[in-house]
């Protein structure tokens, strides 16, 4: 467990602990990768099903040690990942020593308390979750089992409704600009002294000859700062009905455009 | 001639079209006249190589599952699969919602990384509701009309009945925590 950063000494001593009485005969399980696993709950259901224990009545000495000793055969345990699997560790030993207890304990009422019965109750529902979660992999899926319709090839003379996108759509394509963004070189500009006003006043003008990509009206923008700040010129065009917002399909590209109002009024100013 | 305009309104729409929608388009017409046009339709169509679906709150064709490694050699690219991690967020998210990541890995029993939030985020399986009223104003998720339009599902409804899954003495012997009744306020998010 050096990967863990424990320290040696209080290591040695937590493995004789871990192993005190484990001498006798455990049942020998293929050794395993945590990779297979989604976290400790996964790896104790499946030495819980694979050796068919009673999930209600789970050996604890056993399960307790065979569970250690797959974490102690994955040295290389990412730090992140590693906290889960060692507070399920110090878990199971505190159940395993409480189940050694020779008196039972008691609620209020007198009746006795299984200390497993907390985890097992999370064993239960992550397992409930785990079948459910296979049943969603099963269902017919879009793009996977079945197919729809591609788009008719788009025409000239067909005039197409104009459906509305939605405030979710918009920013999921201001988050792919920005996405974007990033993996170019960016010039620091010092002082940016843009304003919502003035980037209002550019979109305006941007969509005087017609519509525009939304991706492209945002390409010119050479900061990040300077992409915000037309991005909320937007909204608040959008906010204000100057502007429409057009979305033909979930998750095709968005246009902007001037909303046919306001077309008319500002080639009369 | 009704069956023929409903059947000419769902191939040429984009998105599923709803049965509100259709009986507009086809003012005058009687609702029950709409719906039996469909049920004709959809049994029609029920053993062909293009099938109609109800899915997310609307009527949609689709192809069938049956012919998908076919119509899968149209294009190059294969769907990537779905990890664990991610299929068993989403199970808990559409069972769970409104819920919050620390909620989901209490029951997963380990962290859910944000790439898994933000890879159901970008398929737009899942979004954002609000915030949570606790400390820290965790993000509250729920899953999107896109969620049942891929999974092919009418409503959160037509998800698997959750407590079919186990066995009738496992629920008598443990109290779990249930999942949330899905509540009208995500239900009409859903079909808005």
């Amino acid at each position: 467990m050096q990967g863990l950063g424990i320290p040696e000494a209080a290591e040695n001593n937590a493995k004789q602990q871990m192993f005190a009485g484990m001498e006798t005969a455990l049942p020998l399980l293929p050794p395993v990768h945590l990779d297979a696993f989604e976290g400790p709950l996964d790896i104790l259901l499946h030495l819980i099903r694979k050796q068919k224990m009673d999930i209600f009545d789970i050996p604890m000495a056993i399960i307790t040690s065979q569970y250690l000793s797959i974490i102690d055969s994955n040295k290389d345990l990412d730090v992140d990942v590693a906290g889960e699997y060692l507070v399920m560790a110090s878990t199971l030993m505190q159940l395993k020593s409480r189940m050694l207890l020779p008196r039972q304990e008691v609620d209020e009422e007198g009746n006795e308390i299984d200390p497993r019965d907390a985890l097992i109750a999370q064993l239960i529902a992550y397992e409930h979750y785990r079948m459910l979660a296979e049943e969603l992999d099963e269902f017919p899926r879009m793009q996977r089992d079945v197919f729809k319709r591609a788009i008719f090839p788009e025409s000239e003379d067909v005039e197409r409704p104009l459906p509305e996108a939605d405030l979710d759509a918009l920013l999921a394509a201001f988050g792919q600009v920005l996405k974007r963004m990033e993996s170019e070189v960016l010039y620091r500009v010092v002082l940016e002294s843009m304003t919502v006003r003035e980037q209002i006043q550019f979109v305006t003008e941007s969509l005087q000859h017609g519509s525009m990509p939304f991706h492209e009206l945002l390409r010119g923008q050479q900061s990040r700062e300077a992409l915000v700040t037309t991005f909320l010129a937007i909204l608040e065009l959008w906010r204000q009905h100057v502007i429409q917002v057009i979305q033909t399909q979930h998750n095709a590209s968005i246009t902007l455009l001037l909303s046919i109002s306001n077309q008319q009024s500002e080639v009369q100013a | 001639m009704l069956i023929k305009n409903i059947e000419a309104l769902i191939l040429a729409s984009d998105e599923p079209l709803s049965f509100d929608k259709l009986r507009t388009l086809l003012e005058p017409v009687e609702s029950s006249d709409v719906r039996d046009a469909l049920n004709t339709l959809e049994h029609h169509y029920a053993e062909r190589g293009i099938q109609l679906k109800q899915v997310a709150g609307g009527w949609q064709f689709r192809t069938a599952p049956a012919c998908a490694n076919i119509v899968e050699q149209l294009w190059q690219t294969r769907p990537s699969r779905l990890s664990r991690a991610m299929l068993e967020t989403l199970a808990i998210i559409a069972y769970q919602q409104p819920t919050t990541r620390a909620e989901i890995e209490v029951l997963r029993g380990i962290k859910v990384s944000s790439s898994i939030i933000g890879g159901l985020l970008e398929r737009g399986w899942v979004k954002v509701l609000g915030r949570k009223d606790v400390p820290g104003r965790p993000h509250l998720y729920g899953t999107n009309k896109q969620f049942l339009a891929d999974f092919g599902l009418k409503s959160l409804q037509d998800l698997p009945d959750s407590s079919q899954l186990m066995d009738a003495t496992q629920q008598e012997k443990l109290e779990l925590p249930e999942p949330n009744q899905i509540t009208e306020y995500t239900h009409h998010e859903q079909e808005a």
